[in-house]
C-alpha cells in the first residue's frame, strides 16, 4: 500500500520530467487525413521494411512498361501502339488484381489481425471515419497504379509528335484515359477492401480478393466467349458511335454484367469508348444498365466496409 | 477544430448517473450505476463480466447507454465523445499491437491519430516511450518484444497524446510478478507524479490496491462500493484461526462470546473490532482446548473476495465484512 512518504521518496528518485503538451490539437477531418495518407503509404510498403514493396513496385513497373516499350518505338518512327483508354487491357486486368489483391489486405486485415481497431476508436473519430480513410488511401494508390503510366505514356507520345495539332490530340486522347483511370480505381478499391476487411489473415485476405475478381472476370470472359463466336467480334467499325452496327445479343451484354473489369469496360464502351478491351460488346443502351450495376456494386462494397467496421468497434 | 484541454478541476473526472446498459440480447452489463470517480489513482475492481469494460466503453463515447448519464473530464459521454477522446488515454485490456512496426513508428502513428502535428507526435511519442522505459529497443520491430514490454507500448500510445484522464484495461495480464510490480510502480509513478487522473480496472484487487488512492467496486453492474484505499483495508481487517480440529465447536464458542465467525477453506475468518477480539479468540481456543496451528492478522480480506475464480455469490461477504 502507497505511503505518502513512500510517494515522495519516489518523486525524488525517478524526476521523469513529464511534459504537458499545449501545442495544437486537430480535429476529425485533420486525423482522417493522416490515416489517409499513412493508408496511401502503406499501399506501396512505404514505412515497411524491403519485404512490402516488393510487389507493389514490380506491378508499378509492370505497368509501365507499356509506356516506355511505346516511346521507343514512337521514337523509331511508328505511330503510338497503346490507347490511353483502355491502355493494355490484359495486362492492366492482371497487374491491377495482383496489385489490390495483395495491398488491399495490407491496409485492412492487418490492423484487424493485431487488433489495433480499438486503439482507432478510442481517438477522436467516428467509427465510419477509418474505413473512410483507408478507402481515400488505397482510391489514391490505385490512382497512381492507374494515372502515372498513362501520364508516362503522354510524356512519350508528345515527346516524340511534332506540332500543336498532335499534342493537342494526344491530350484530347488522355483525358478520356484518366478519368477511366478513376472509374477503375474507385471500383477496384472499394470491392478489394470490402473483401479483404473479410478477414484478419492476410494470405485468406489476399486469396478472398483474388478469388472474387478472377472467378467473376473467368465466368464473365466464359460467357462473352460463348457468345461471340456467333458475331465473330464484329462489335461494329471503330469510331460508330453509340449505335453498334451488328445487334449485340441481350445474353452477351448480360454476361460483361458478372465482374467488375467487364463492367469497367462495358461503361467504358457505353460512354463512348471505341476501343474493344476484354471482349466486351458495345453495350448500346444497355450501357445504363451497366453504369447502374457498377455504382451499386461499389455501393454496396462500401456500405459493407462501413458495416464492418461498426460492428467491429467494440471488439 | 483545436479544442483547449478541459480546465483541472478539483471535483470528479467521472460522473456517472444512474448509468444502465442492457444488451440488445437482454444481457445487462450496467444496472443503475451512480459513481464518481476523483483525481489520483481509482481502481475499478469487478469479476469478469461485472460491467468493467462496458463502462470504459460508455466513458469513451462509444457505447450508449440505455439510461442515465455519464460525464468525463465534464463532457457528456453521449454528445461529446469525441472531446473526451481527445483527452483521455485508452489502454485496452488485449493485445493490440501490429507486430511488423517498431514502437517508435507506431507510437508516433498513433500519437498523430490523437490529432498532434507530425513533429509533435514524434516528440511525444519518444518521451512517452522513455516514460514506460523502452529506451534503444524501440527501434525494434514490436514482434520481437516481451509481454511485458508490449504492455509498456500500449501504455505509451495511451499516454502520448498527453491525456487528461488515463483509462487502463487489466494493465498487468499476462505479466509474470516482476513485470507486474514494475507495471505498477509505472502507473503509480504517473499519476502521483505527472498528474494524470488514472482508472485502473482490474479482476485482481491484490495487485492494484497497493497503488491505488481510491476503490471502486462494482458486481453484476451495481456499484458495491466506492471508497478511499484506506478505509477498503480498515474495514477489512479480519483475523484468521485455523485449528486442527473442532472447527465448528469454536465458531459455536466464539459466537458465544458474541464474536461472529466466517467460514473460510479450512479456517475461520474473524472481523477484528479491536483487542477484545483476540481475548475472545484465545479465551475460546483456550476454553475448547484446540490445537490452533494458525493465527494470522490478515489485512487484505478484501483481496479474497475478489479473486479470479471467486462465485458471484462470494462478494456478499464483503458487504456482510461491511456490516459489522
Amino acid at each position: 500500500m502507497p505511503t505518502e512518504t513512500s510517494r515522495a521518496a519516489a518523486g525524488v528518485i525517478h524526476d521523469l520530467g513529464y511534459r504537458r503538451y499545449d501545442g495544437p490539437r486537430f480535429g476529425r477531418s485533420w486525423i482522417v487525413a493522416a490515416l489517409a495518407w499513412h493508408s496511401f503509404r502503406s499501399a506501396f510498403g512505404l514505412g515497411r521494411g524491403a519485404k512490402a514493396k516488393i510487389v507493389p513496385v514490380i506491378a508499378f513497373v509492370a505497368l509501365l512498361l507499356p509506356a516506355i516499350v511505346n516511346a521507343f518505338a514512337m521514337s523509331q518512327g511508328s505511330a503510338r501502339q497503346v490507347d490511353y483508354d483502355t491502355y493494355v487491357p490484359a495486362l492492366r486486368d492482371l497487374i491491377m488484381l495482383v496489385f489490390v489483391a495483395v495491398q488491399a489486405p495490407e491496409l485492412v486485415s492487418r490492423d484487424l489481425r493485431s487488433r489495433v481497431l480499438p486503439l482507432y476508436f478510442s481517438r477522436p473519430i467516428k467509427p465510419a471515419d477509418y474505413p473512410l480513410a483507408k478507402y481515400l488511401g488505397f482510391t489514391s494508390a490505385c490512382l497512381v497504379m492507374l494515372e502515372v503510366p498513362l501520364l508516362a505514356l503522354y510524356g512519350g507520345a508528345v515527346a516524340n509528335v511534332h506540332g500543336g495539332s498532335a499534342v493537342w490530340a494526344e491530350t484530347k486522347a488522355l483525358i478520356p484515359g484518366l478519368l477511366i483511370g478513376l472509374l477503375w480505381a474507385v471500383t477496384l478499391a472499394a470491392i478489394s477492401l470490402f473483401l479483404a476487411s473479410m478477414t484478419g489473415r492476410r494470405g485468406f485476405a489476399t486469396g478472398t480478393v483474388a478469388i472474387g475478381f478472377l472467378l467473376t472476370y473467368t465466368l464473365a470472359e466464359i460467357l462473352l466467349q460463348v457468345e461471340s463466336p456467333a458475331l465473330g467480334h464484329s462489335a461494329g467499325p471503330p469510331g460508330s458511335g453509340a449505335a453498334p452496327a451488328v445487334a449485340v445479343p441481350l445474353a452477351e451484354k448480360v454476361a460483361g454484367l458478372f465482374s467488375p473489369f467487364t463492367l469497367l469496360q462495358g461503361v467504358r464502351l457505353w460512354l463512348g469508348g471505341t476501343n474493344p478491351g476484354d471482349n466486351v460488346p458495345k453495350p448500346g443502351a444497355f450501357g445504363a444498365v451497366y453504369a447502374l450495376v457498377l455504382i451499386a456494386l461499389v455501393a454496396l462494397s462500401l456500405y459493407g466496409l462501413a458495416a464492418r467496421y461498426r460492428k467491429a468497434r467494440l471488439s | 477544430m483545436n479544442p483547449s484541454p478541459p480546465a483541472e478541476r478539483p471535483g470528479a473526472v467521472i460522473e456517472a448517473t444512474a448509468l444502465t446498459k442492457v444488451y440488445p440480447g437482454g444481457v445487462t452489463a450496467l444496472a443503475g450505476l451512480t459513481v464518481a470517480f476523483a483525481p489520483g489513482v481509482t481502481g475499478l475492481i469487478g469479476a469478469n463480466g461485472a460491467g468493467k469494460s462496458t463502462l470504459i466503453k460508455i466513458l469513451l463515447g462509444l457505447l450508449e447507454p440505455t439510461q442515465g448519464m455519464a460525464k468525463v473530464l465534464g463532457y457528456d459521454c453521449v454528445k461529446e465523445g469525441m472531446s473526451i477522446r481527445q483527452f483521455v488515454g485508452y489502454m485496452p485490456e488485449h493485445d493490440c499491437l501490429p507486430t511488423d512496426i517498431s514502437a517508435t513508428e507506431f507510437v508516433t502513428h498513433m500519437a498523430r491519430m490523437s490529432g498532434l502535428p507530425k513533429t509533435a507526435a514524434r516528440e511525444r511519442a519518444a518521451e512517452a516511450l522513455r516514460h514506460v522505459g523502452l529506451h534503444e529497443e524501440r527501434y525494434r520491430q514490436i514482434g520481437t518484444y516481451s509481454t511485458g514490454m508490449k504492455q509498456r507500448v500500449k501504455l505509451a500510445q495511451a499516454l502520448a497524446g498527453d491525456p487528461r484522464l488515463l483509462l487502463l484495461d487489466e494493465p498487468t495480464n499476462g505479466l509474470d510478478p516482476a513485470g507486474r510490480n514494475a507495471m505498477l510502480e509505472l502507473i503509480e509513478r504517473i499519476g502521483a507524479e505527472f498528474g494524470i487522473p488514472i482508472v485502473v480496472a482490474s479482476h485482481l484487487l491484490g495487485e492494484i490496491e497497493r497503488i491505488c488512492d481510491r476503490l471502486v467496486a462494482i458486481e453484476a453492474g451495481h456499484l458495491l462500493r466506492a471508497d478511499t484505499m484506506d478505509s477498503f483495508t480498515r474495514a477489512s481487517q479480519t483475523l484468521l484461526i485455523e485449528v486442527e480440529e473442532g472447527t465448528a465447536a469454536l465458531a459455536q464458542e466464539l459466537a458465544r462470546r458474541g464474536v461472529r465467525a466466517q467460514p473460510y477453506q479450512r479456517a475461520l475468518l474473524v472481523p477484528i473490532a479491536g483487542m477484545s477480539t483476540y481475548d475472545a479468540v484465545r479465551d475460546s481456543v483456550a476454553a475448547l482446548g484446540l490445537p490452533l496451528s494458525r493465527l494470522e492478522q490478515r489485512r487484505h480480506q478484501v483481496e479474497e473476495i475478489f479473486r479470479d475464480d471467486a462465485q458471484p455469490g462470494q462478494y456478499t461477504q464483503l458487504e456482510a465484512a461491511d456490516a459489522y
